[in-house]
C-alpha cells in the first residue's frame, strides 16, 4: 500500500510539472529575438517544386520563396509587374517581350537574368507537370529567347489573349543551383521537393514533413520588406476546432481552415481580426447533359427553378453570395445574366410538363464528396426542393478520387454532381473553357456539354487579342451557358479569414485558392 | 521452442505476401485514376499519360505487382505519385511516432486496466464494480474522435495543462535520429528538456486513444478474474488463511492474465492501424494519417508500404504474445 501511495505522489508531482510547464502562450513566437509568424493550415506541402505541382498549400510556400515575372494582387485582382518591370506585345499579338528588373538576386546571390527566366519556363514545359497545361498548347520552349541579360521574349504559336494571366503562376528558379543538384537527368526534381532555388522574400529554413515548414526572411530581398518579420512557420493543424483553439491561445497568428461555426465563435473573441472576402470559387451542381434523364433541357430547367437557392446561403450562415452569371464576380467581363433561375415552382412545373417526364416519378442521383458536411446539406436541400415535382434524389457520397473517376466518362458521370471550381486566373477564358468540349471529363467538365454555337464563341474569344472585341463575346457566352443550364448555378462562398490583431499587412486577393496565403506583405507589430 | 519460432517466422512471410496481394488487388479495384489525380485537376491528357508511364501504371496489373515485389526485395520501396517523396523516408519519419503513441496508450491501458479489472472482480456487484462498469461501457461506446476533441478543448484550451497538439514545441529541434523514436532519442542524446516536452505532448492523444483498449482490458480481466477466483486452488488458498491481497495478486492474477495478454496484443496491433482519428485531432505526425491520405488519393506505393509495415508489426505483436503465453503457461510450451 505504501508503494501505491508513493506512486500516487510521484504521479501528482509529474502532473504538477506539466501544469507549470504549460503556461498558455499569449504572444507570437520568437527566434533569435526576431518575430516569427505562425500560420496554421490544414494541408501538407508535399513538394515545393514550382514545375511539378501547385495547390493552395504548395503555392502558399512557392510564392514566399519564388518570384514570377508578374504577380496578382488586390481585390478585384490585378496583375502587377514583378521580376519584369514591364512588357510589350507585338502588333500581331504573338510576341511578348519582358524587361527584367536589374536588382533581383537569387538567395545564393546569383542575379536573376533572362537566361534564368528562359530556363525556368523551359523546365516546366519539358517536365510537363504542374502548371505546364496553362501554356504548353501554344508555347514551345525553343520560342523563348534571351534577347539580352535583362530581356526575354516569348513567341506564341498563335495569338492567345489569356497568356499574361497565367504568367504569375510560373516561378523563376536558379538554373545553376538546380542543375548542380540534378540526379539521373531529373532536372533537379528530387532536390526541389524539399529545397528551393528562388529569389523570393523568404527562404526555406526547416522542413518537418507532416508537422511544419519554416521560412526565414531574406534580408536583402530585392523588393525589400515592409515590417521586420524574422520568418514564418507554416504549421499543420488539420481540425477546424484545433485551429480555433490555437488561434485563441495565440499559438497560431493566422488560421485558414475554420468551419462557418468556428469562425462565428472566434469573430466574437477579443484580439482577433476576422473578415469575409469574396472568392473566385463557384459552387454548382452539374448535370450530365448527355445522361439518360438529364440530357432533357426541360428537366434541367425544371430542377433549376425548383431549387431552394436561399437554403444554399443559409448553409454558410449567410456568408455566401448567389451567382448571377456562370462567371464569378472577379472575372473580367462578368455580367449579370438576365433571367438567372431562382426558385419559382410555377416555372419549374411548366418546364417539367414540357419534359419527357411531365409527371416526375423519376429518381436523380446526386454525387458529392464524402465527409463534406456542406455538400451533404446541399443534397438535403435538393431532396426537399424536388419533392413537389415528384422527383426523388438519391444521395451518393464518394471519395474525391472516386467521384472524379466516375465523372471522367460520359457513361458513368452521374445525373448531378456537387462541384466547387476555382479558375486559375481572372481572364474570362479560365471559366469559359470549362464549358468547351475539351474540358469534358475533367472535374469541372462533368456536364459533358457540347454546343457548337458556344464552342465557336469560346474559341473566337480566346484567340482574339483586343479586349474591346472579346468583351461582347463573353457577354454572349454567359447568356448562352445559362440558356443551356448545364448546372444549377449556385453560389460564391466567402472566404473566412481570421488572425491575431498583432498581424499586419494581410493582403487578400480572390484569385488565390481557398487556403492560399500570400506571406510577403505580412508582418507583426 | 526453436522449431515453433521458425515455423511461425516462415508462415509470417507467406502471410505478408498474401496481405500484399490482397491490398494490391483492393487498391486497384477502386475506380479512381492515380495518374489523373497526381497530374492535377487541370492537366491535359498528355500530362496524365506522362505520369502513367513514369510510374509504370500503363503496364498490366500482374506486371506492376511483379515489378513492385522485385524492387521491394532490393530495398526500394518506391515513391509516392502524389507527393513524389520516397516511401521509405516517409515510413521512417511517420511510423515511429505512431509506435510511441500506441505504446504509451497501451502502457496507460494496462497500468489502469489490470488493477481496475481486479478491483471490479473482487468487489463483484458492489458499487465499485458498477462504477467501473459505467466507465468501461462508455469507454467502448464513446467515439475516440469526439473524446479527443473534448479533451483538447478542456485540458488544452480551457485549463492550459497540455499542448493542443503536435509532437514537440514548434521551436524545438528534434534530436538527431538514432532509433527515430523521439522519446528514446532525446534521452539517448541527453536532451532531457525535449524528452519532457515529448512526454507532455503525448499525454492527451494517448489517453484519448487508450480508452477503448482500457475498457476491453478491464472487462476481460474482470471476467477472467471472476472465473479464476472460483477455482479450487483459490478456495484452498483461502482455507489456508492466506491474505486476500496475496491470493489475488500472486495466484489468481497470473492465471487470469493469460486472456488479458492476448487482448493486449490484439489491441496493440489494431491501434497501430487505427490511430488516424486521434492523429487528425492532435496533429500527430503518424502513419495513420499517412496511410489514409495515400488510400484516398489511390497512391499505390505508399499504401503498399504502410500495409507491409503495419501488417508486419501486427504479426510480430501476435508472435511475441504467443511467446509470452508460453512463458506464463507452461502447458503451451509442452504442447508445442
Amino acid at each position: 500500500m505504501n508503494e501505491l501511495i508513493k506512486m500516487g505522489l510521484a504521479a501528482g508531482v509529474m502532473a504538477a510539472c506539466f501544469v507549470t510547464a504549460s503556461v498558455p502562450a499569449d504572444a507570437f513566437e520568437r527566434r533569435d529575438g526576431e518575430k516569427i509568424l505562425v500560420s496554421a493550415q490544414r494541408q501538407a506541402v508535399p513538394t515545393m517544386d514550382p514545375s511539378v505541382k501547385y495547390d493552395a498549400s504548395i503555392r502558399t510556400m512557392q510564392q514566399a520563396m519564388y518570384d514570377g515575372l508578374l504577380k496578382y494582387v488586390d481585390t478585384p485582382p490585378r496583375i502587377v509587374p514583378w521580376l519584369a518591370e514591364s512588357f510589350d506585345v507585338s502588333a500581331d499579338g504573338l510576341t511578348y517581350t519582358f524587361h527584367l528588373v536589374k536588382n533581383a538576386k537569387f538567395h545564393n546571390g546569383d542575379p536573376v537574368d533572362a537566361e534564368a527566366v528562359r530556363w525556368s519556363f523551359e523546365r516546366t514545359l519539358t517536365l510537363g507537370k504542374g502548371p505546364a497545361w496553362m501554356l504548353n498548347t501554344f508555347l514551345k520552349a525553343e520560342n523563348i529567347k534571351v534577347v539580352d541579360p535583362s530581356t526575354v521574349s516569348f513567341t506564341l504559336d498563335r495569338p492567345f489573349a489569356p497568356f499574361t494571366s497565367f504568367v504569375p503562376w510560373w516561378y523563376i528558379m536558379n538554373p545553376k543551383q538546380v542543375m548542380a543538384n540534378e540526379v539521373d537527368g531529373d532536372l533537379g526534381q528530387k532536390w526541389l521537393v524539399e529545397n528551393e532555388a528562388g529569389s523570393g522574400p523568404f527562404k526555406l529554413a526547416r522542413v518537418e514533413q507532416g508537422t511544419l515548414y519554416e521560412l526565414s526572411r531574406v534580408d536583402d530581398y530585392w523588393r525589400g520588406h515592409q515590417g521586420k518579420l524574422g520568418g514564418i512557420i507554416y504549421k499543420l493543424i488539420r481540425e477546424s476546432s484545433a485551429q480555433r483553439a490555437a488561434l485563441m491561445r495565440g499559438e497560431a497568428d493566422l488560421v485558414t481552415g475554420l468551419s462557418p461555426d468556428e469562425f462565428d465563435q472566434v469573430a466574437k473573441a477579443k484580439g482577433i481580426v476576422t473578415s469575409t472576402q469574396p472568392a473566385l470559387t463557384a459552387f454548382g451542381i452539374k448535370f450530365n447533359t448527355q445522361g439518360k434523364l438529364t440530357s432533357d433541357l426541360n428537366l434541367r430547367k425544371a430542377v433549376a427553378y425548383a431549387f431552394d437557392y436561399e437554403g444554399l446561403v443559409k448553409i454558410y450562415n449567410g456568408r455566401a453570395v448567389l451567382q448571377t452569371s456562370p462567371f464569378t464576380d472577379a472575372i473580367l467581363g462578368k455580367i449579370d445574366v438576365p433571367g438567372m433561375p431562382r426558385k419559382d415552382m410555377a416555372k419549374a412545373k411548366e418546364y417539367l410538363a414540357k419534359s419527357q417526364h411531365p409527371n416526375g416519378g423519376i429518381e436523380l442521383e446526386y454525387v458529392y464528396v464524402q465527409g463534406l458536411e456542406e455538400e451533404r446539406l446541399m443534397g438535403l436541400i435538393l431532396i426537399d426542393s424536388l419533392k413537389d415535382l415528384n422527383i426523388t434524389v438519391k444521395m451518393v457520397p464518394l471519395t474525391w478520387a472516386n467521384m472524379v473517376a466516375r465523372g471522367s466518362k460520359v457513361e458513368t458521370s452521374p445525373d448531378m454532381i456537387a462541384i466547387f471550381a476555382t479558375p486559375v486566373s481572372i481572364d474570362p477564358d479560365a471559366v469559359a473553357i470549362q464549358y468547351h468540349p475539351s474540358s469534358q471529363g475533367a472535374y469541372y467538365g462533368v456536364h459533358y456539354l457540347d454546343d457548337p454555337e458556344l464552342t465557336k464563341m469560346i474559341e473566337d474569344a480566346r484567340f482574339t487579342t483586343e479586349w474591346e472585341k472579346r468583351e461582347p463575346i463573353y457577354a454572349a457566352i454567359q447568356k448562352r451557358i445559362v440558356d443551356l443550364q448545364p448546372e444549377i448555378f449556385g453560389m460564391m462562398r466567402e472566404r473566412r479569414i481570421a488572425y491575431r490583431d498583432w498581424v499586419k499587412g494581410y493582403a487578400y486577393s480572390p484569385v488565390r485558392m481557398t487556403e492560399e496565403v500570400d506571406f510577403y506583405p505580412l508582418y507583426i507589430e | 521452442m526453436l522449431r515453433f519460432t521458425l515455423r511461425r517466422a516462415v508462415l509470417m512471410v507467406f502471410m505478408l505476401l498474401g496481405l500484399l496481394l490482397i491490398t494490391f488487388t483492393i487498391s486497384h479495384i477502386a475506380p479512381s485514376d492515380p495518374a489523373a489525380l497526381a497530374a492535377g485537376p487541370d492537366a491535359n491528357v498528355a500530362m496524365i499519360e506522362r505520369y502513367r508511364v513514369e510510374y509504370g501504371l500503363d503496364r498490366p496489373l500482374y506486371e506492376q505487382f511483379a515489378i513492385y515485389l522485385q524492387r521491394l526485395l532490393t530495398g526500394n520501396w518506391g515513391k509516392s505519385i502524389h507527393t513524389t517523396r520516397q516511401v521509405w523516408d516517409d515510413l521512417v519519419s511517420y511510423f515511429p511516432n505512431t509506435v510511441e503513441l500506441v505504446a504509451f496508450s497501451i502502457l496507460i491501458a494496462v497500468a489502469l486496466g489490470v488493477p481496475l479489472g481486479v478491483i471490479a472482480a473482487v468487489n463483484q456487484n458492489r458499487a465499485t464494480d458498477h462504477i467501473i462498469r459505467i466507465l468501461t461501457v462508455s469507454g467502448v461506446a464513446m467515439p475516440m474522435f469526439w473524446l479527443g476533441l473534448m479533451a483538447q478543448l478542456y485540458f488544452a484550451l480551457h485549463l492550459g495543462w497540455f499542448p493542443l497538439g503536435g509532437r514537440i514545441e514548434m521551436m524545438t529541434d528534434p534530436p538527431e535520429a538514432i532509433t527515430h523514436l523521439l522519446l528514446v532519442d532525446s534521452l539517448l542524446r541527453g536532451q532531457f528538456g525535449t524528452f519532457a516536452e515529448g512526454l507532455h505532448h503525448i499525454v492527451l492523444p494517448s489517453v484519448a486513444l487508450c480508452l477503448p483498449a482500457l475498457a476491453s482490458i478491464i472487462r476481460v480481466n474482470r471476467a477472467e478474474m471472476l472465473e479464476t477466483l472460483k477455482q479450487d486452488y483459490i478456495v484452498n488458498a483461502r482455507a489456508h488463511g492466506l491474505s486476500t491481497f496475496r491470493i489475488v495478486a500472486l495466484y489468481a492474477l497470473k492465471n487470469a492474465m493469460l486472456p488479458t495478454m492476448a487482448m493486449i496484443g490484439l489491441r496493440f496491433g489494431w491501434m497501430l492501424g487505427g490511430t488516424v482519428l486521434v492523429e487528425t485531432v492532435f496533429d500527430w505526425p503518424g502513419i495513420g494519417l499517412y496511410a489514409v491520405q495515400a488510400a484516398i488519393s489511390s497512391d499505390f506505393e505508399p499504401i503498399m508500404g504502410a500495409t507491409i509495415v503495419l501488417g508486419f508489426f501486427f504479426m510480430m505483436t501476435n508472435f511475441v504474445i504467443d511467446l509470452i503465453y508460453g512463458i506464463l503457461d507452461p502447458r503451451v510450451r509442452t504442447q508445442v
